[in-house]
């Protein structure tokens, strides 16, 4: 009984060594960022449901924006965050909600822009769109 | 030998079999910087040495935001050769901790990706708090401040606040704190929609960054809010 055992416990630290080894050799390429809470994300169905409720804030570089965005949708970046911000806060009013968008589901600027703009410019309904410009445009080939 | 103790063995082996056909070796995978306050880039430059025998390509060097690019100067990296992958951030108006990344595509089937982290801690040189002041359709057009706070290792002396209309005035008083003013915002009247710009220019040794903060009187139908 105590050899069953005794192997039992050898085959589990064997079985846990590639998960432990994974862990600290592959860190880097695991997202230890903690995600956003779902409540300030928003899919794509429900913020084109908010219609004219809601402001679209494109926070990909210029020359991206340049070559095509949401329609309506208001360049916001922080490259020249202080120079874009005015044009962004005219469009604003309270009973409107903010939809950010960056190039896909893994860029992070979305995050920042939303972030900034529910801390600098104190605006509460800030939502980050699920998989950003990538599933716009999946959608808009559906 | 019993069978545990050869699994253990054969699964050491297999660990270091797989460590000794590593072929690109980093130097650092993750590098952290910290700016001069008003810098434009932060540059990180990630080191890498073919540690194995056979040549190593790299395939592609992708970064994770437009805002950062990565300069490789060769592909084609020969047993015992070294080199190095430039990672620019450019810092624009970003603030605080920012982190990017830089994926690395090689033929190694051991190590066929590898991604480095930049980090980068940008200083603010002034925190605007709110950066949008607003009064709600015949709201009582009383003053509304704008608290401006000097960033750490910043000495702001004064600032200078213009609005882009008459329709709004704006005064500068020095803060509690050191470093800190407050900008009182105040609209002529609030019986009609307006909207002004306020450009702020911070006397500092941390260069002539000009920042913007917003005041609007919202129109009629946005009141019932």
């Amino acid at each position: 009984m105590r050899a069953l055992l005794r192997q039992s416990g050898l085959l589990l630290a064997l079985a846990l060594l590639p998960a432990v080894g994974q862990a600290l050799y592959l860190r880097d390429k695991v997202s230890w960022q903690s995600p956003i809470p779902a409540s300030e994300m928003v899919a794509i169905a429900d913020a084109r449901g908010w219609g004219t409720n809601a402001i679209w804030i494109d926070a990909r570089p210029e020359a991206e924006f340049a070559q095509k965005h949401v329609p309506g949708a208001i360049l916001l970046n922080e490259d020249r965050w202080n120079e874009l911000l005015p044009q962004m806060l005219a469009a604003w009013s309270p009973e409107k909600r903010v939809v950010v968008y960056c190039g896909s589901e893994s860029c992070g600027s979305s995050r920042e822009v939303a972030r900034r703009l529910r801390k600098e410019a104190q605006i509460k309904d800030v939502f980050v769109l699920e998989g950003g410009w990538e599933a716009w445009l999946a959608g808009e080939k559906k | 030998m019993n069978l545990p103790t050869k699994a253990l063995f054969g699964a050491l082996f297999l660990c270091t079999a797989t460590l000794a056909q590593a072929q690109l070796a980093w130097e650092k995978t993750e590098l952290e910087l910290n700016p001069a306050i008003g810098a434009d880039s932060a540059v990180a430059t990630f080191k890498y040495e073919n540690k194995g025998t056979k040549p190593v390509n790299i395939k592609a060097v992708r970064t994770s935001c437009g805002c950062t690019t990565a300069a490789l100067k060769k592909n084609d990296v020969a047993p015992g050769e070294k080199g190095e992958i430039e990672a620019t951030l450019k810092i624009g108006d970003r603030t605080g901790l920012q982190q990017k990344t830089v994926t690395v595509e090689t033929d190694d089937p051991e190590h066929p990706q590898t991604i480095l982290t930049l980090k980068a801690n940008i200083a603010q040189i002034l925190e605007l708090q709110p950066a949008l002041v607003f009064w709600q359709a015949n709201e009582e057009p009383k003053p509304k401040t704008i608290l401006a706070k000097a960033g750490k290792g910043v000495t702001i002396k004064n600032l200078e606040v213009t609005s882009s209309t008459p329709e709004f005035t704006a005064k500068v008083e020095p803060g509690s704190n050191a470093g800190e003013f407050r900008i009182l915002v105040q609209p002529r009247e609030t019986s009609h929609q307006a909207a002004a710009n306020l450009t702020i220019k911070p006397d500092s040794s941390a260069g002539t960054k000009v920042f913007t903060a917003s005041a609007r009187v919202m129109p009629p139908a946005t009141a019932a809010q």
